[in-house]
């Protein structure tokens, strides 16, 4: 394979076109202030959403339709790549969200239809792992984080465990195959990934009044913050948080997500900062016309888009205020 | 309507007889009565307020749970919560208020988890939303107080129902029963004295006839 970046040149060019495709600020804004689901939905038929969305007979099961949506760009996206493997790093959360579901299902001693299709490992084939304890199909990383999780699962039944190790697994396993494929925007992209959800962690524990020994086990490494300077946090403040943060690359996310967390209680702030940011880290790379950037930027980008439309269904359908939707949208990519 | 009886002495001691039963048992019914009410004042007050206090705290917990939903794809919000941490064993056993068997209810929170320090949460911190922190958090503190709830407001149903039966027997004994045995009673005595008074006045007129003889 020629290491000419050139070889992006086509799969750029078709995301270039896909991307004119994605909701403007004001379709969004016209399905904040719409006065109903079905409204939404409306709004939705005159976007790509047209044809997903005609078969929907229920708004109820709108989810289908954005789980499929999202699969379908998954796989686009995929296919005109020249290097698959690295979009497919973008698919190992599913592979990821699976092996929690099959491993609880395991437990519980249930079958569970939460199975998501968009993986990059056949659902049977990690079923049959599970079952058979054999992990030798899947990447090192998770390897080990299931090899742990049979251990020591039976003995704590603590089915935190399973989601804290896999997730941690998973953020390693990204972060080492991006490293292994050379690319330092997706490095750049799981690391900022890495420490946003830590940073969080770090107050959601704060508030749920955990110790320190719990953090350091909740922590995900990988991450530009080191764990150390994380961890000191716990038994202080949380506005010596904001002011420890305000060297970093995270100040105005911290100072602005954190305090509102402070005064009102509630994550959502922060939350959608921090989906901004990474999204704002992402546009950089949207105009580099020779590399993998804007692909993973769509993706990351149609991620958003979801989530958007599933806030703005939920909303509606349970008649939220305009102004409680609003504040939770995400900022679109484009 | 009266009871059809035979004017006789010995009907008129039963009937006086069934009265003093009924009377006493009117008071006795009366005083289980105002018991059951009393006892049931207290039962309402205290659902009213168990009540309030949980639909507030459910409300909120609902609204941060419906938040956390809408940022959260089904199925990792579902896979969240697939494994609860807690088990509750309830056993339910009857108290006695007032000779109405309401129900007891007697539960214990175990940790399904057995190692130290498992949380209430069941669930990773990377795709989940804080916001379903407080939802989870809400929600489980609210528990005990549902249970409670429960069982108050099946004694108040229960209790609703036996002051009716009881009432209603008050009345029947109060308003029916006792005057009509009073009214049944009235008329035999009646009757013993009109058969008296003509005995009466059958020997006098013998003995005026028999004082015109000699």
């Amino acid at each position: 394979m020629p290491s000419d970046d050139t070889i992006y040149a086509y799969a750029v060019g078709r995301t270039r076109a896909l991307e004119k495709r994605l909701l403007e600020k004001s379709q969004i804004e016209r399905m904040i202030e719409a006065s109903s689901a079905e409204d939404v939905i409306k709004v939705l038929s005159e976007s790509d959403y047209a044809n997903a969305l005609a078969d929907l007979t229920d708004i109820y099961d709108f989810e289908k339709v954005l789980q499929s949506e999202l699969q379908k760009s998954l796989e686009l996206i995929k296919s005109i790549s020249p290097k698959p493997e690295l979009i497919a790093l973008m698919a190992l959360r599913y592979d990821v969200h699976n092996l929690k579901v099959i491993f609880k299902a395991k437990y519980l001693g249930i079958k569970s239809d939460l199975i998501v299709p968009a993986g990059t490992i056949a659902a049977p084939r990690l079923q049959s792992a599970v079952d058979e304890e054999d992990f030798r199909d899947l990447p090192d990383r998770l390897r080990k984080a299931c090899e742990m999780i049979t251990e020591g699962f039976p003995v704590s039944r603590d089915p935190q465990l399973i989601d804290i190790n896999l997730d941690q697994a998973l953020f390693e396993q990204l972060l080492h195959d991006a490293k292994r494929l050379n690319n330092a925007y997706m490095e750049g992209l799981f690391s900022r990934q890495v420490d946003l959800i830590n940073l969080k962690t770090l107050v959601r524990v704060k508030r749920m009044g955990l110790d320190r020994e719990f953090l350091k086990k909740a922590l995900i490494s990988g991450g530009f913050l080191a764990h150390d300077r994380l961890t000191v946090f716990i038994d202080e403040p949380l506005e010596s948080l904001i002011t420890g943060l305000s060297m970093s690359q995270y100040s105005e996310l911290a100072a602005e997500g954190i305090r509102d967390w402070i005064d009102k209680g509630t994550a959502s702030r922060l939350e959608k900062l921090a989906d901004d940011y990474i999204t704002g880290y992402l546009k950089k790379g949207k105009w580099s016309p020779f590399g993998v950037e804007p692909l993973i930027g769509y993706l990351w980008a149609k991620e958003i888009e979801i989530k958007n439309i599933r806030l703005l269904m939920v909303g509606k359908i349970n008649k939220l205020p305009s102004e409680a939707i609003r504040e939770r949208i995400r900022d679109v990519y484009i | 309507m009266e009871i059809r009886v035979n004017p006789t002495r010995m009907e008129l001691n039963r009937l006086k007889k069934r009265l003093k039963m009924a009377e006493r048992g009117h008071k006795l019914l009366k005083d289980k009565r105002d018991e059951l009410i009393r006892q049931f004042l207290i039962l309402v007050r205290k659902n009213k307020e168990l009540r309030e206090h949980i639909e507030k705290e459910l409300s909120a917990a609902f609204a941060k749970f419906l938040l956390a939903r809408a940022v959260m794809p089904a199925e990792t919000m579902e896979e969240a919560l697939m494994y609860p941490t807690r088990r509750l064993s309830l056993q339910i056993t009857k108290q006695n208020i007032m000779s109405v068997y309401a129900p007891k209810m007697q539960w214990d929170e175990e940790e399904a988890a057995e190692g130290e320090g498992a949380s209430i949460y069941p669930y990773g911190f990377a795709d989940t939303s804080a916001e379903l922190d407080t939802s989870i958090e809400t929600l489980s503190g609210i528990l005990p107080s549902l249970l409670e709830l429960a069982e108050v407001e099946k004694s108040v149903q229960l209790l609703a129902e036996e002051i009716e039966k009881t009432r209603r027997r008050v009345n029947a004994l109060e308003y029916v029963l006792i005057p009509k045995l009073q009214e049944t009673s009235r008329y035999i005595t009646m009757k013993l004295d009109e058969n008296e008074r003509g005995a009466l006045t059958r020997l006098m007129k013998i003995k005026d006839v028999v004082r015109s003889k000699m």
